[in-house]
């Protein structure tokens, strides 16, 4: 491999108001390489990368690509440059055909029309290099959010990109797709393109990195092989402190003879999931392991009034239970943090105290008004128990972290008092350290006596801290295995078929 | 505590700011031409305050009273496009209510055929029930809402029509005629029943939780609904409120006018009100309202109007000058502007404190 530097960033120093967000960063990619770049939320990862692409401007340092210094002031300069960037978010047109999406801005032109023909054949050339075999006439709306993210990754790398920035973009991939990304990152490694691959994934940075830079605090800590560090040094240099947080966390005992809360037999809706049992007890961890689309989330809507099963009996306490909207599924004590925090989750442009208050106040209903002493005290509790980072209770909560929006969107639902949690992808795109803080409020109130059902796309994690955890796959339930005694090669046993349901896994 | 430190720059950030600030421009111009703009007298043989500014709020009473609801409506990111029909069809019921026995009494008097309380009950109670209308095909039929209640704003007029056989009916009854023309403490009765409502609205959305669930709803439907919020209810009680107060501003026009205009009554007051909503600092996507920077845009609407007629601009140019008026509001009130003078206002602030502290 050539060690040639296609760019070189070289003490770079940003001054924002009141806090240096990076204090002399040093970054080099090398052609033909994969680079991850690391570090916890607020680390200055981002910051970087919109220096690198002109949306901020440096007080210091220079930025050289292939030798030449740059000074790139807007994103479309990058552009120009050859710096392409891919974010965590699709930044596409929705309605917009995906071919449309792709030339967008610099459509093939005949005769001063666009020439449909050719963009839809050089549309769907590119696609199939991507190993996608899609209708790109079709409406981007039309295809999963996967299919989208790669649809806007083919756009960057069209562009004449001699740099791709990924950020974030596996935090909506299944693994199937994951590994469809990965295989596409290495055809343009191959090409000699250089690759900075942002992630909170630690295991995809070893799958797919040649080395990777950790960021902490705006500092540079250090750049190294992704060969020649292990994952604990790695992310006890991400937080600067010891992981015995992480690994240290203890399971939620629970007692054999514990009450069941929540039940389901045999629960399912035509084309949504089919005949799903389980029993939850109380004050027990239950994981909900599969491939993204599996049947997970659907599964957990049943229990909240969000899908509605159309065969089968769920029972709360013993007693038959049917919810038409979540408001009846809250009153009978049930909570659910959902998948996409930013759409189904927060309210952005409320503070942090209505945030946490809605869901109370909604159950009481509005002729029961919650006074502002009353709201500002539970604001108050929830911030100082789960340690959100703001300022003030008066804070809009769009205006956090993605770990403290997850924070609040908890809190929210710990005033509740709940019997039952759900938890849909509580850790996603959020980083290592506040991913500790959630998993281990998460086991602090099963300890409490709180039944939590956990859905994450990272094994790991599920295992670290379920009691017993149900496997899925095409929207059945395939195994039940327990969560002490299993690792992660026995649930992919069982997703890739291995077992079937009734078998315990051992 | 310490209260928060007064700052130039947040003031000038604000939206209600600038619509306040317009607003006084227009009276300082109205002053400059002609100062008896501002008085204010006492007439004694009807026991009401007479000038301009009295005018202003009497005649803006109607926009007022509707732009409450709208208010809710567009926090919630919709529009209704049916108040001002709802206007029509609350005066034709109630002038259909004023009906009275023609063989006995020839010509229009102080008599009606049935209780007055049917003259004020029937006519709010239909235009609740169009009002719920709206809300129902919004909420549970998932029509946008300016397609929905675009449907009443062209059937409401049709309603009113047939339910008048195509007439123009005129009543002298005097309990009709109190509601728009009489007094209260010296005011005319739209000033005191739009003050009644703004402060029944501002009560019950702002001493209840029911402001916060409408903005929540507003800003993040499908989020509000995971939270428990019953956004379908929320929907509907804003509908049915805008089509009540639709109803209340129909029986103050036609009480003015002591007859029912099935094409004129209301026309263009959504548009009016709507303006009111914005010109108040309420975002039309949706999220946090202020009932009173709406109570400040119905006003300053109504003033230009006033302006124009008291000033004798040619009845032509009415139009293009309020459209003037506003857009100069709606410039000042724009993002880059209010930017633009927060930061002059934070310079300012930042010089003088420097200034200051040379001092010392």
């Amino acid at each position: 491999m050539p060690q040639e530097a296609i760019l070189e960033m070289k003490g770079i120093e940003i001054q924002f108001p009141g806090v240096k967000a990076l204090d002399k960063v040093d970054f080099t990619l090398n052609k033909g390489e994969i680079h991850a770049l690391l570090g916890e939320n607020g680390a200055g990862k981002s910051t970087l990368i919109k220096c690198l692409t002109g949306v901020h401007h440096m007080d210091a340092g220079k930025i050289l690509l292939d030798g030449e210094e740059i000074v790139p002031t807007s994103p479309q300069d990058a552009i120009k440059m050859g710096i392409s960037t891919v974010f965590q978010e699709v930044n596409l047109c929705q309605n917009l055909s995906v071919a449309e999406n792709i030339f967008v801005g610099r459509q093939p032109m005949k005769r001063h029309q666009i020439d449909w023909k050719e963009l839809n054949r050089r549309a769907a050339a590119l696609m199939s290099r991507f190993h996608l075999d899609i209708d790109v006439t079709r409406p981007l709306s039309y295809y999963s959010t996967a299919i989208q993210q790669m649809v806007s990754i083919a756009r960057a790398v069209d562009i004449q990109a001699k740099i791709l920035i990924l950020d974030e973009p596996t935090s909506s991939l299944d693994e199937n797709e994951v590994q469809l990304l990965f295989e596409v990152m290495r055809e343009l490694k191959a090409d000699g393109m250089g690759i900075i691959f942002i992630t909170h994934f630690l295991d995809q940075v070893f799958a797919v990195s040649d080395r990777l830079t950790i960021l902490r605090n705006g500092h540079l800590i250090g750049t190294f092989q992704a060969s020649e560090i292990s994952k604990l040094e790695l992310v006890t240099q991400m937080i600067g402190k010891d992981m015995d947080v992480i690994f240290n966390l203890k399971r939620a005992e629970v007692a054999d003879d514990a009450p069941y809360t929540l039940t389901a037999s045999r629960i399912g809706a035509p084309g949504v999931i089919s005949s799903v049992s389980l029993n939850l007890k109380k004050g027990e961890l239950m994981g909900f392991a599969g491939l993204l689309g599996s049947g997970r989330t659907e599964t957990a809507e049943m229990f909240f009034g969000i899908g509605h099963p159309t065969t089968g009996e769920i029972t709360m306490d013993g007693q038959p239970v049917s919810f038409r909207e979540p408001c009846d599924a809250i009153a009978k004590r049930i909570a659910f943090c959902p998948e996409d925090r930013k759409r189904d989750g927060i309210i952005g442009d409320l503070s942090i105290r209505e945030n946490i208050m809605l869901a109370v106040q909604a159950r009481k209903g509005f002729m029961h008004p919650m006074s502002h002493q009353e709201q500002s005290e539970l604001a108050e509790k929830y911030i100082k128990l789960l340690g959100i980072a703001t300022p003030n209770a008066e804070k809009k909560v769009g205006e956090l972290s993605g770990g403290n929006q997850q924070k609040v969107i908890l809190a929210r639902w710990m005033a509740t008092d709940p019997e039952v949690l759900i938890l849909d992808e509580p850790t996603r795109g959020i980083d290592v350290g506040a991913k500790a803080e959630i998993q281990r409020l998460m086991l602090e109130m099963c300890g409490e006596g709180v039944s939590v059902i956990f859905i994450s796309s990272e094994l790991d994690e599920i295992i670290r801290c379920s009691n017993r955890i149900v496997v899925m796959r095409d929207r059945e339930k395939v195994g039940e295995v327990d969560g002490e005694s299993c690792t992660q090669q026995t649930i992919l046993n069982i997703i890739a078929g291995g077992a079937k349901e009734g078998e315990e896994a051992v | 505590m310490k209260k928060k430190k007064f700052s130039l720059s947040d003031l000038m950030r604000s939206k209600i700011t600038w619509a306040v600030i317009a607003e006084l421009l227009i009276l300082l111009v109205c002053f400059i031409i002609r100062p008896e703009f501002f008085s204010i007298s006492y007439q004694p043989t009807t026991g009401m305050l007479y000038g301009s500014l009295i005018d202003i709020l009497n005649r803006s009473a109607e926009i007022t009273i509707i732009a409450m609801g709208m208010t809710l409506v567009i926090a919630l990111g919709g529009t209704d496009l049916s108040v001002g029909a709802l206007v029509a069809v609350s005066g034709a019921i109630a002038l259909k209510f004023l009906r009275w026995d023609v063989s006995a009494y020839p010509t229009p008097g102080d008599y009606t055929i049935y209780p007055f309380v049917l003259v004020l009950l029937v006519p709010l109670a239909v235009c609740t029930l169009m009002g719920l209308f709206n809300g129902v095909m919004i909420a549970n039929v998932g029509m946008q809402p300016i397609i929905a209640t675009l449907i009443l704003m062209v059937a409401g007029r049709g309603v009113a029509q047939i339910l008048t056989n195509g007439k123009q009916f005129t009543t002298l009854y005097t309990p009709f005629r109190f509601i728009g023309q009489g007094s209260l403490f010296c005011l005319p009765m739209p000033i005191v029943i739009s003050a009644i409502v703004v402060a029944a609205v501002a009560l019950f959305t702002r001493k209840t939780a029911f402001g916060t669930m409408v903005e929540s709803v507003g800003i993040n439907p499908s989020a509000s609904r995971l939270s428990g919020i019953n956004a379908k209810a929320v929907i509907l009680i804003v509908f049915a409120l805008t089509g009540l107060l639709s109803g209340i501003a129909g029986l103050i026009y036609s009480s003015r006018i002591m007859s029912n205009d099935s094409n004129n009554a209301g026309l263009n007051y959504e548009m009016d009100a709507i303006l009111a909503v914005v010109i108040g600092g309420t975002n039309m996507s949706g999220g946090k309202f202020s009932l009173a920077g709406t109570v400040i845009g119905s006003i300053i609407i109504r003033t230009i109007v006033t302006f124009v007629y008291y000033f004798g601009i040619v009845s032509e140019a009415t139009m293009a000058f309020k459209a003037l008026i506003i857009a100069v509001v709606i410039v000042l009130q724009s993002e880059p502007a209010r930017e633009w003078f927060a930061k002059r206002a934070k310079n300012r602030q930042d010089r003088m404190s420097a200034a200051v502290k040379g001092d010392a």
